[in-house]
């Protein structure tokens, strides 16, 4: 150890100061923290590098891999390969693999953020600086969603330009590919020309007529206009008068409005992760245990919990976050992607995709009970744990 | 209680209890300011216990303490602001470097710590190492890294808890040098240790705890002024000068026994040079050759001995 410090602290054998500079300054007893302490702390969580890569991986990674490759394989054999984006691909990763995923990695950072400090025996220096504890716990939650939210906003960015840019020429209904924003006549005008797919493909009130063989038809290999005898014509205008309905309702691209909607519910997604991976982190001390028991709740308990129907628990089944964030998701999302644990869940026996009626005041106010709960839960233990 | 105290830390009858088992009980401890104070006891003595309860790192179970004049936990920020310690094994975390450590420490203090950091790398001997991550550190390094923390609020305490540990020899003289330089610029020193010689040669007082009660405190030459005395003696026929001694009004008072060259004689507490000038009176007289008389200073080891009822479990 040398003895000839530069500056800030008295060389030995020099007197020490000792009027105390700075502490009429400090508020250590406050429970806000500084500035300073938020961004040491995103410093702490941006240095931890398996997380981080996670993070990026989930949230920016796997869906530009993903999107980049349908890019590559529709200019390569446009034939052969749809377009990389659209509505369809925008909702299997809006409403699939960004919350889902998204989600599981915030809570990995959030419990990180809440369980190392004490794993890695840091704990105990901060609470000996004499900054309350409370600020040193709130410190963690812009710190992490200051990381967590802008990489989520990145991989929402990419999703929404490739599938807004990228879009196919055609609207894909029931894998039939017809010309976008067609009127009822145009409609059925062109339904006409391509008779036998719609027969096929649409959904049609009537019987399929035995002498239309339905090949695969796929909306990669559509005919071109084939003369058909006027009964079929007939028949294929009368399936698009009643589908023109549905036609109009399917998407080419994703619009703006819901783009902005669907990036801030999975921000909001993202956010409830973190925040309750933090807050289960910091009550019990560690990082494994919260983030399984977050991922059995939001991937096994609410998806069952939205699929069964428990007449005298209905009150119970709202107060899950989970089923509370999918009334919150977007209209413009479907419900019936069915992934577990998302948007929907594994559907209602015997019907649709279906929720349990509550509103979006009552979702928004079980969504924030849950953050105050774990927020006041991991602060609490933080503030009476021993150090 | 005021901030003007002369105590750097002061309890009255501080107790914690785990379960049934009283780790800190009824601990009154008087540290002046000022001063290097050592803090000694056996293994589970409630040393480190101590120093956690003094740090807010667990609660008392009863009692009242103060650091640097203010009571603790109730002005709690204000004393720690000028407080550094050390607990256990300096931990940090391993992804980080030791600045970034420092940084993560100094956000959490006063503005001024920041501009701190790069001095107390400097002062460790880590300025060189400040940018390697903590998973490169040796112990002792980290050793290091945990002073340079203390004095990130640039402290007018600082508990240290075991410093020594991990340090080779000349870490250790280094450590051992920076603590009586921290004493010298006006700081107080509690360093709990259970190497009995380090502690003798940088403290000036010291407290022995035993169960976690503290059994004698004071500053060691009055302590040590206490202590049994032992004499070496020389001589010829030590068992005719064992039963010669026996045999005087001396033998109630001293204790005696056979050692490679002759006698070792243990003399009780407070004895006077008188008395060694009787026993050398009576050995001479019975006829024994004394070659040579020569009074042990006691050290503080021997004397911690004495005291402590557990003997060879030094922590």
């Amino acid at each position: 150890m040398t003895t000839a410090p530069t500056s800030g602290i008295p060389a030995p054998g020099q007197a020490l100061q000792t009027a105390p500079t700075g502490h009429s300054r400090d508020r250590r007893g406050s429970p806000i923290p500084t500035a300073g302490m938020i961004a040491t702390r995103v410093m702490e969580l941006r240095k931890r590098r398996g997380l981080m890569i996670a993070l990026i991986l989930v949230n920016i990674g796997f869906p530009a891999v993903f999107l980049l490759i349908r890019l590559l394989g529709h200019a390569f054999a446009p034939y052969a390969n749809p377009p990389a984006g659209g509505d369809m691909i925008f909702v299997i990763l809006i409403a699939g693999f960004l919350p889902t995923f998204g989600f599981i990695v915030a809570t990995t950072v959030g419990a990180a953020a809440g369980s190392r400090d004490l794993t890695e025996g840091m704990f105990r220096h901060l609470v000996v600086t004499g900054r309350s504890r409370l600020a040193l716990y709130l410190a963690r939650i812009p710190a992490g969603l200051a990381i967590v939210v802008p990489l989520v906003a990145i991989g929402v960015a990419i999703v929404c330009a490739v599938c807004a840019f990228a879009a196919p020429a055609f609207i894909d209904d029931s894998n039939v590919n017809i010309p976008p924003g067609l009127s009822r006549a145009a409609f059925e005008n062109w339904a006409g020309d391509h008779a036998e797919p719609v027969i096929c493909l649409l959904p049609g009130n009537g019987q399929t007529p035995g002498n239309v063989a339905c090949p695969g038809w796929s909306k990669s290999a559509l005919p071109p206009g084939q003369p058909a005898p006027a009964k079929l014509e007939a028949l294929a205008v009368k399936i698009a008068g009643q589908d023109y309905h549905g036609y109009t309702q399917i998407l080419r691209r994703p619009p703006i409005s819901l783009m902005i909607k669907a990036g801030l519910w999975i921000e909001l997604e993202a956010a409830v992760g973190f925040i309750l991976g933090l807050g289960l982190a910091s009550l019990l001390g560690q990082r494994l245990v919260p983030v399984i028991l977050i991922i059995v709740l939001q991937m096994i308990l609410t998806p069952i919990l939205s699929a069964v129907d428990l007449p005298h628990l209905q009150d119970l089944q709202r107060s899950f976050v989970g089923l509370a964030m999918t009334h919150l998701e977007p209209s413009g999302l479907p419900l019936a992607v069915g992934l577990p644990g998302v948007a929907g869940g594994l559907g209602r026996p015997g019907g649709a995709p279906s929720l349990l009626p509550e509103s979006a005041t009552e979702a928004a106010c079980v969504i924030i009970a849950w953050l105050a709960g774990w927020t006041i839960l991991g602060a609490w233990r933080m503030m009476t744990r021993d150090a | 209680m005021t901030a003007e105290s002369r105590w750097a830390v002061e309890t009255h009858g501080l107790t914690k209890r785990f379960g049934a088992n009283i780790a800190v009980n009824g601990v009154e401890l008087m540290v002046p300011r000022g001063s290097a104070f050592g803090y000694l006891g056996p293994n589970g003595a409630g040393k480190t216990t101590l120093i956690r309860v003094l740090l807010g790192l667990t609660r008392a179970d009863a009692g009242t303490m103060s650091l640097l004049g203010y009571p603790v936990p109730r002005h709690r920020g204000v004393a720690l602001a000028r407080v550094g310690a050390i607990v256990d094994e300096p931990r940090f975390h391993r992804h980080l470097t030791g600045r970034q450590n420092l940084r993560l420490l100094a956000a959490a203090r006063e503005p001024a710590a920041r501009d701190r950091i790069g001095p107390a790398l400097e002062r460790v001997g880590l300025e060189h190492r400040g940018d390697d991550r903590l998973s490169e550190y040796s112990m002792g390094m980290r050793q290091r890294l945990g002073v340079a923390a203390c004095l990130l609020g640039d402290p007018q305490l600082l508990l240290l808890d075991e410093p020594m540990n991990g340090l080779d020899p000349a870490g250790m003289a280094e450590m051992r040098d920076m603590i009586l330089s921290m004493v010298a610029e006006g700081r107080t020193v509690v360093l709990s240790s259970h190497l009995l010689d380090e502690v003798e040669r940088s403290c000036d007082a010291v407290a022995i705890v035993d169960r976690g009660r503290i059994i004698q405190q004071g500053p060691i030459s009055e302590l040590l002024a206490g202590a049994q005395l032992t004499l070496d003696v020389e001589c010829s026929e030590p068992g005719r000068a064992r039963a010669l001694l026996a045999g005087t009004t001396l033998g109630a008072r001293i204790e005696a026994v056979p050692s490679a060259l002759g006698l070792e004689i243990t003399l009780p507490a407070g004895t006077g040079r008188d008395v060694i000038a009787e026993i050398s009176r009576v050995l001479v007289e019975g006829g024994i050759a004394v070659y040579r008389l020569r009074p042990v200073s006691t050290s503080l080891e021997s004397w911690f001995l004495q005291v402590t009822s557990r003997l060879g479990d030094p922590e």
